[in-house]
């Protein structure tokens, strides 16, 4: 319940931004603006907080477990 | 002199047409990659405490990107970790902390779908040790509005893990996961782009730590993350920061807050150079106790041990469950060489410490643990 209290309102503030129309999002489509990133970089940064953290995950689902955590 | 005049909408339609011409400003909806990649990327990582030097990793890893036909790419990555050094058997105990070799090789591969308005992705991964095996399903997808100014994205994983301690405390235990994700992607304005992910994963099996004493871990695990991730282009610099924090929180009561912060800054001539900072902190689990122990039996006897308090009962004296905070620093230089290359390196320090914890006073008595991290990463595309 408190989650939703707080996700609700960035919902709310996501959907309510003005539309960007194709030609502005020259931008946008930069590599670094993008939420991907390097994967290989991603997946040490994730074996290695995962393996020295309590908490995990966050971007995706579907890698499998280690013997490390 | 004449001048031609265009009515307004023919107007309007050219410059949707030309602009649609451009690279990637379709952004946001999700297409097929235009260009094969192939990336290599090695990472020398080692931990120590004050006393102890902990663990030491080797790690080369593989990626392939292949776009296959119109609609379809499929990825798939390989790696490789040599794992060595010691690891306290509780706490941070210098004295009887456990040596440990070992190699675990990984690999995933998947495969897209791209339709005119979302993509559907079907994964699997598997990874062995010489005491544990992982295999994994996944189901991802996404959907985009007709302006491609926001992307829905949902996902769907199970894993299957397989656990067989050298030590023979345990044998062919098994964890099983159900991993289920929902997300949105929002263009916010011509410079920002912004994300809210929310992840929920159910476990059940053996959690436990079999190189560690009075290791016992409920045979379930329920983890919840909310994820917002910020990206801003900063037309002064031409630079983007890359902003995002994350949320945890699962049924061990452990709550964690992460704030991740980087800056990508282009320099010319293929050049750009990238500081970030990361700062998290967590609480401890509920059955975590801190290295004060029994009264009569000493360490690491968890307290109570003596005087028949249950040798099942829930208790962990690891220190990934302890209450700290950490704080990591990173510089990436990155140089693209033509339109096919890219080259990089990566430095990372990393320092854990129970007195770092946010809001509240971290675990007492563990020793900082501090990390560095090393990569060079070498990308070719076709």
């Amino acid at each position: 319940m408190r989650a939703l209290i707080l996700i609700a309102p960035t919902l709310l503030a996501l959907a309510g931004c003005a539309t960007v129309q194709p030609w502005e999002k020259g931008k946008l489509a930069k590599p670094e603006m993008t939420f991907g990133g390097d994967k290989l970089d991603t997946r040490y940064a994730d074996h290695v907080y995962t393996s020295r953290e309590a908490a995990s995950g966050g971007a995706g689902v579907g890698g499998g477990g280690c013997g490390c955590n | 002199m004449t001048t031609s005049r265009q009515p307004p909408q023919e107007l309007a339609a050219s410059l949707l047409a030309a602009a649609l011409l451009l690279p990637g400003v379709q952004a946001l909806a999700d297409e097929p990659p235009q260009n094969g990649s192939i990336s290599l990327r090695y990472l020398d990582y080692a931990d120590r405490q004050a006393g102890l030097e902990r663990i030491r990793a080797h790690s080369p890893s593989v990626a392939v990107t292949a776009p296959v036909a119109s609609d379809w790419s499929i990825e798939g990555t390989l790696t490789a970790d040599d794992v060595s050094g010691a690891s306290p058997r509780y706490h941070t105990a210098v004295s009887g902390a456990s040596h440990m070799q070992d190699e675990r090789k990984a690999g995933d591969v998947a495969v897209t779908r791209y339709f005119r308005r979302g993509t559907l992705t079907a994964g699997a991964a598997y990874s062995t040790e010489h005491d544990y095996v992982s295999r994994a399903l996944s189901l991802n997808g996404t959907v985009s509005s007709e302006d491609n100014n926001t992307t829905w994205a949902f996902g769907l994983a199970g894993s299957r893990d397989s656990i067989d301690p050298v030590n023979h405390v345990v044998v062919d235990e098994h964890k099983r996961t159900v991993s289920v994700l929902a997300g949105v992607t929002r263009v916010l304005t011509p410079n920002d782009i912004g994300q809210l992910t929310l992840t929920r994963t159910n476990g059940d099996g053996y959690f436990n730590d079999p190189y560690k004493l009075f290791d016992n871990r409920p045979r379930s695990r329920r983890q919840n993350t909310v994820l917002l991730r910020w990206n801003h282009y900063v037309d002064a610099t031409g630079g983007t920061t890359r902003l995002g924090y994350r949320y945890y929180s699962d049924s061990y009561r452990i709550r964690a807050h992460t704030l991740s912060g980087e800056y990508v800054q282009p320099l010319g001539g293929g050049w750009s150079v990238v500081p970030e900072v990361r700062l998290y902190t967590q609480s401890a689990a509920y059955f975590y106790y801190d290295p004060v122990y029994d009264g009569t039996l000493g360490p690491p006897f968890p307290p109570g041990f003596s005087s028949g308090a249950g040798p099942d009962r829930l208790s962990s004296p690891d220190q990934r469950l302890s209450g700290f905070g950490a704080v990591t620093v990173g510089l990436k230089v990155v140089r693209e060489i033509g339109k096919l290359w890219t080259v990089d390196v990566k430095v990372e320090g990393y320092e854990q410490r129970g007195s770092w914890r946010l809001f509240h006073d971290g675990s007492p008595g563990l020793a900082p643990l501090h990390a560095r991290m090393f990569q060079v990463g070498l990308t070719r595309r076709w």
